[in-house]
């Protein structure tokens, strides 16, 4: 699966970036929510994971402006937030699934699998 | 005519003291110390509190730590709110973006990211490793005065953390507007936290050294008092009336008491009756003239039970509200902390009436004994200015002596009362003595005083026999 990781701390990044790469996927990096968005736009990934809390634009926000985008609405979008898992979980219209931090990171893995399971 | 310039407040107890009011608003700060000194405590609790009065801060991180693992350890402090988190407090790592692009590209992500929050405070947490990159495209030096004057321009304070000790004579130091240093020092086999403002643009600080703790509420900063009172908070206004001592026999040798807002010390050796002169003391209290019990020996409970051994109703004081007591024991203190403690004492009750057993309690907390005798003045010129009358006690070391060891000169020279108590060995048996040395504006009798503790109290007999040596507990009688 082509993944687009959208991620400011770079400890988190890193190991997210690894991990999925390990499990044999294509992974793009991006240190905060515009970066991701450019990225997002220009390789049309089957999978975003984001973080909430980022500079210049928040997991919230790049979840919005792809759903607003016709051509990249239905990516599915995984976020992965220290504090504000509820306030995503109210949003189930933007995320497809959230993971507070802490997470173990298998049923990171095990989720995303199921996802292209379901998507194939 | 001189201005005072708009402040921001930095919600931590004691800090605005030090800093004059608090932090110049829209100014930049240098905060540094070692590591485990307490810069992201002092630097998150600052943010709370700016977050609490409906501002937005931005938290900005140069650390390897993840954000998961601050919040965690601020989430055992009172102050943290996880509510906050993404709403008015946002934190972002600029790590990579720093690592990928430079310094250069850090500035304009802040400058964007503070216009897009509307900021009012920005932490900058670790500046020394900014610092490690300096050397690609900006230098430290040019990225703090960038970062300032973006976030001037649009009225944000600014707080750059860092573990380095920056040099009075580093260009950094140069470009902020005030630099405050955490300290944690070994003093004998304590740890003694002290911080000090080195910097201060455009505000009068409280220079040198003030203590500061970290407990479960944050932090709390105790301003030297010399310094933080230089001059007493309110003017004294002295009362001429003397004030009942609740002793019987006391109030005819005197002159009618103590006077009003004076301070007495009691000196005697261990056992000779100076807490039985406080709790009588205290036991002359009301509603209009509350009484406090400041001492770092007995508990509330032991001094209970004294008390009723006196014949003294202190439970029904204290159950209406009279009289309470504030026992620190004798630990580790902090000098300050205690002061202010008492300040805060006898001024949530207006207490009239106050007996601190013993000064010496003050003087084990002084990591520095040579601020005593300033800290000394500050503190009685205070509890003066508060209209309180005060007796504090000082042991003296020796039962029986032939020198009498009171505290410093310079210390006695600002209590306004002398009084001596001790044991007397007279003709095979011991009795007790007070004498009265120095009472402040008001004629008494000079005489040794032979006093008794009993069951009801404790109270003046009458002038001790004829003898000479009374005051070093060995007396003669002097034969007819």
């Amino acid at each position: 699966m082509k993944i687009v990781v959208a991620e400011d701390e770079f400890l988190i990044a890193d190991l997210l970036v690894v991990s999925l790469e390990e499990a044999g996927h294509e992974v793009h990096d991006a240190a905060h929510g515009a970066d991701a968005l450019k990225l997002v736009r220009s390789l049309q990934p089957d999978l975003v994971i984001t973080d909430f809390m980022m500079p210049l634009m928040t997991g919230l926000e790049l979840a919005e402006a792809m759903k607003a985008d016709s051509a990249l609405q239905a990516i599915p979008i995984i976020l992965v937030s220290g504090a504000q898992g509820a306030i995503a979980r109210s949003r189930a219209d933007l995320f497809d699934l959230v993971f507070d931090k802490p997470y173990a990171m298998e049923r990171l893995l095990t989720a995303v699998s199921e996802l292209r399971g379901e998507r194939l | 005519m001189t201005q005072i310039l708009p402040r921001f407040s930095t919600g931590i107890p004691g800090l605005d003291t030090v800093f004059g009011g608090g932090f110049v608003e829209g100014a930049s700060y240098i905060v540094q110390g070692h590591p485990g000194a307490g810069k992201t405590i002092l630097a998150n609790q600052i943010a709370f509190a700016t977050a609490a009065a409906g501002r937005n801060v931005l938290y900005v991180t140069l650390l390897a730590e993840t954000h998961d693992r601050l919040f965690q350890s601020l989430s055992t402090l009172s102050f943290f709110e996880k509510e906050r988190l993404g709403s008015n407090i946002v934190y972002v790592s600029v790590f990579q973006t720093l690592s990928k692009e430079g310094l250069g590209a850090v500035v304009d992500l802040l400058r964007k990211e503070t216009k897009r929050q509307s900021a009012s405070l920005i932490v900058f947490d670790g500046l020394l490793n900014a610092r490690d990159r300096a050397e690609t495209d900006l230098d430290v030096k040019t990225f703090v005065a960038e970062v300032q004057s973006q976030a001037a321009f649009v009225g944000c304070t600014v707080l750059f953390l860092t573990s380095a000790g920056v040099q009075d004579e580093s260009p950094e130091h140069t470009m902020v507007d005030g630099v405050l240093e955490l300290h944690e020092e070994l003093v004998g086999v304590r740890t003694v936290r002290r911080l000090r403002p080195r910097k201060s643009r455009g505000s009068a600080a409280l220079g040198g050294y003030h203590q500061y703790e970290i407990s479960g509420d944050g932090v709390s900063v105790f301003p030297r008092i010399e310094a933080a009172f230089h001059t007493p908070s309110a003017t004294d206004n002295p009362d001429p009336r003397p004030l009942r001592s609740g002793i019987e026999g006391f109030d005819e040798i005197t002159g009618g008491g103590l006077p009003q807002g004076s301070i007495t010390l009691l000196i005697g050796p261990s056992g000779c009756g100076k807490t039985s002169f406080g709790l009588n003391f205290l036991s002359a209290a009301s509603p209009e003239e509350p009484g406090l019990h400041f001492g770092f020996y007995e508990s509330r409970d032991r001094l209970l039970i004294k008390a009723k051994a006196l014949g003294l109703d202190l439970q029904g004081h204290i159950e209406r509200g009279e009289v309470d007591i504030l026992w620190q024991p004798l630990t580790e203190n902090l000098l300050d902390k205690l002061a202010y403690r008492l300040f805060d004492a006898v001024s949530a009750r207006g207490v009239k009436r106050l007996f601190i057993d013993s000064l010496g309690g003050f003087e084990r907390a002084a990591v520095h004994p040579r601020r005593l005798v300033e800290f000394f003045a500050a503190l009685t010129n205070e509890l003066r200015a508060m209209g309180v009358t005060a007796v504090g006690t000082w042991e003296l070391r020796d039962l029986f002596a032939s020198g009498v060891a009171a505290p410093g000169p310079e210390i006695s020279s600002l209590l306004d009362n002398l009084i001596m108590m001790r044991q007397v060995e007279i003709r095979s048996e011991y009795k007790r003595v007070m004498s009265v040395l120095k009472i402040r504006d008001q004629s008494f009798q000079a005489a040794p005083q032979e006093i008794h503790i009993d069951g009801r109290g404790l109270a003046i007999k009458g002038p001790f026999q004829p003898a000479t040596g009374i005051s070093t507990g060995l007396a003669k009688p002097l034969e007819a």
